[in-house]
């Protein structure tokens, strides 16, 4: 008995003195996330993965503006860390992760994972919002006399109109989110195999001219966008639609239909096109784009620009084409997360002055150049992201077939300014810049896709499935009683083998 | 000196282990295939699995395509295997480690190879996206194929061959009546190593453009979907056919050591 209550008795000490070391650690953690100011902050960040410069560049890589060099030397996470402890006199540490969907950060989030500054995209920005996650920026925030505001004063009208203009229950996005990247969705094309024409409407998944040539989006909403602009492709096109004086807010409807009657069209010509395609890909596109295995590819603008850079190292020129019906405009935000924010006020400044901090103009390039997006930044007042757009695909001198291509709805909220006019080669209106900044009349034709409500989810997540499996139905019943028949055997087989191997085993 | 610590002390790890990654994912496993979304008891995910054809359908994919990789695999490998047994060959041990070697390499690195070369042949890989789905399961799986036949067929007694001979028994017939049975135990391992992770491994399927789902992909669609419980009750229908096949094979494979042992 003695013996037993020894042993118990040594497992609880080498037990408590375990648990004891780890609660210690703990306790003197939480003691000194008062308010000392001499503990750091710790700022807990979860992007994309790729989606920030990471700095190291080449030598050859900087970006010589008239008004000066922009390069990138150590990551921006860094940068920042060193800029706040300049600015503010305090210093912050950024816990910086990565996640790959904006399905997988919400599970990460529902299991408990904490995170203070999360960067979704729009729908799920919409999501988090109505459920009621994310914690509003602060009215410092939006004091455009703050010199440290570089969001407010640097993000381009055009944005700054979306964000205001959507709600959700009734307050706009741009209480809670606050813009990074932003883009279009398209077709890029390679324009020996594919004509411009084929390419700029969604129907291209069920052209047999690419059959088992063209990859669509691996994932249920892209895919549904590009079906619905096919299925209701004569409606979107018809120019007295095109005139209606409320012709933006019918479109809006008309994309984010998921009534049961769209969903099941939407099923049938997804159904048809999986025939004709060569795959759902979720990254590979571009590879295979790039290596011609597939003549067109479904695509985000970004990836569409740098698809084309890599093209064009090996002299192979791709191009990109938004459809007539309509384009997905979407983008990608940052929100502070109530549970990581909590109520400390000094946490929820470094979250917005990192929110700031991407948001200077030659951070905004340098993200624009390293990851091939398009930042929601135009700088204001401050002229580098348009020098840079000048540095990247202004004309040279000696150039012919040079045209106009204005840019003025995005850098000052009228597409008419003849202060944002960019010279460039005739090509370009078809390759990197149209993807980057596209025209105006594809703006026109941009649609935000929405948040959908549980029901229509599942609706939509059913349709998916249904495309993506192998129905039983398509199975001849010879095949079943085929397969079944070989598989009783098998089971068959190895039962007999056990049971002779016992008797043998018995001998 | 009394002794503190029994030597059975040592297990605790264990135990802990396993409750921790074994019993309590299957406990939240449970839970989740037999609720709803508002928490209660349901079997709607249960009935639903078997009443869609959607479903039913990819349970079927799945294994048609196991079958196919495990037939494939063991034509393939038996005759390998036998010949490596049976040869005198001083080099044996080289030629099966070439045989293991592709294993120690990434499996993905090997399949983007793959591609390539299937890409080279084919000119276009989703023309045939069943085969494709194959021939690179059957890369990644034949090792496994090959390793428990040569282990059985190596320590097959050649004096019960040469007793089948001098009983009158041709060739052909002495390897149906005793390398056949007798290699019996490699057999069932190696279709039961191939067999299952043939119905789930949708990476292969992924990386060669099959786009058809199959049990490993149609769970995970669930999970991304945020249907936990539907997921979950196609993970624990999974988990079970798993289990009855991994129950059948495992005691056969058990009594394969018994029988080493006999001979």
């Amino acid at each position: 008995m003695m013996k037993k209550i020894k042993q118990v008795l040594a497992l609880t000490v080498v037990t408590a003195v375990v648990l004891g070391a780890f609660i210690s650690d703990s306790v003197t953690a939480f003691a000194m996330d008062g308010e000392s100011t001499d503990q750091p902050i710790v700022l807990r960040v979860c992007n994309w993965e790729e989606y920030i410069d990471e700095g190291d560049w080449e030598d050859d890589e900087v970006i010589d503006l008239d008004s000066g060099d922009i390069f990138g030397e150590n990551s921006l996470v860094e940068d920042f860390e060193d800029w706040y402890l300049e600015t503010y006199g305090r210093k912050v540490e950024v816990e910086y992760s990565c996640f790959g969907t904006n399905e997988e950060l919400y599970n990460m989030l529902t299991i408990g994972d904490e995170y203070d500054l999360v960067c979704p995209s729009d729908y799920m920005i919409m999501k988090l919002m109505s459920e009621d996650w994310l914690e509003p920026f602060s009215q410092n925030f939006f004091d455009e006399e703050d010199e440290n505001n570089y969001y407010v004063k640097g993000v381009s009208p055009y944005i700054r109109d979306v964000f205001d203009e959507n709600e959700i229950n009734g307050e706009s996005w741009s209480k809670y989110a606050a813009g990074y990247m932003w883009g279009v969705t398209g077709i890029i094309y390679n324009p020996d195999e594919v004509s411009r024409e084929d390419a700029s409407t969604w129907h291209i998944f069920d052209n047999e001219d690419v059959y088992r040539r063209i990859t669509i989006k691996d994932n249920v909403r892209d895919s549904m966008f590009a079906a619905v602009g096919a299925v209701k492709s004569d409606k979107l096109t018809d120019p007295s639609f095109i005139a209606d004086p409320d012709y933006r807010s019918l479109l809006m409807d008309e994309m984010n239909d998921v009534s049961e009657e769209t969903v099941l069209a939407v099923q049938d010509y997804l159904q048809k096109a999986k025939n004709n395609l060569y795959s759902f890909e979720t990254d590979s596109g571009k590879a295979d784009m790039i290596t011609g295995k597939v003549v067109a590819n479904y695509q985000w603008s970004g990836d569409a620009v740098y698809a084309m850079d890599q093209a064009e190292e090996d002299d192979f020129y791709l191009e990109f084409a938004v459809p007539e019906e309509s384009t997905n405009l979407w983008f990608d935000g940052w929100v502070m997360l109530k549970e990581g924010i909590g109520n400390d006020p000094a946490k929820k400044q470094a979250a917005e002055a990192f929110v700031n901090f991407l948001s200077m103009p030659e951070n905004a390039v340098r993200n624009m150049y390293y990851i091939g997006y398009t930042s929601v930044i135009s700088g204001g007042d401050d002229g580098r992201v348009y020098e840079y757009l000048e540095w990247n695909y202004a004309a040279e001198d000696d150039e012919e077939d040079v045209v106009d291509y204005p840019v003025g709805y995005f850098f000052s909220g009228d597409p008419e300014d003849e202060d944002y006019i960019l010279m460039v080669p005739e090509e370009q209106t078809r390759r990197q810049l149209y993807a980057q900044y596209p025209t105006s009349d594809v703006i026109d034709r941009s649609a935000v896709m929405w948040y959908f409500d549980p029901d229509a989810n599942a609706r939509i997540n059913r349709m998916w499935i249904n495309v993506r499996c192998f129905n039983a139905k398509n199975i001849p019943v010879p095949v079943f009683v085929v397969v079944g028949a070989l598989l009783a055997g098998i089971l068959f087989i190895m039962i007999r083998t056990r049971l002779k191997n016992r008797d043998t085993g018995r001998q | 000196m009394k002794k503190i610590f029994a030597r059975k002390y040592l297990g605790i790890p264990y135990a802990v282990f396993l409750l921790l990654f074994v019993v309590a994912p299957l406990i939240v496993l449970f839970y989740y295939a037999f609720t709803n979304s508002t928490g209660h008891f349901s079997a709607a995910n249960l009935i639903g699995f078997f009443t869609d054809s959607n479903t039913i359908g990819t349970l079927f994919y799945s294994l048609m395509l196991a079958l196919a990789v495990t037939v494939v695999c063991l034509v393939i490998a038996y005759p390998i295997a036998y010949v490596l047994a049976k040869s005198g060959f001083k080099a044996k041990a080289v030629v099966v480690m070439l045989f293991v070697m592709p294993m120690w390499i990434n499996f993905t690195l090997r399949l983007t190879a793959l591609k390539e070369i299937l890409t080279a042949i084919e000119g276009n890989l989703a023309f045939h996206p069943f085969i494709n789905s194959v021939i690179g399961m059957t890369y990644d799986f034949l090792p496994f194929m090959i390793l428990p036949l040569y282990n059985a067929i190596s320590k097959l007694d050649g004096n019960l061959l040469e007793a089948a001979k001098d009983l009158g028994a041709g060739d052909v017939q002495a390897f149906l009546k005793v390398t056949l049975p007798l290699s019996m135990p490699g057999i069932v391992s190696g279709v039961s190593m191939v067999f299952l992770p043939a119905m789930t491994n949708y990476v292969v399927l992924d990386m060669l453009y099959n786009s058809t789902y199959i049990m490993g992909s149609l769970i995970g669609s669930y999970f991304s979907a945020y249907d936990w419980h539907g997921g979950s009750m196609i993970a624990l229908i999974l988990l079970l056919i798993i289990c009855v096949f991994t129950l059948i094979s495992g005691s056969a494979e058990e009594d394969e050591g018994q029988k080493g042992v006999l001979l």
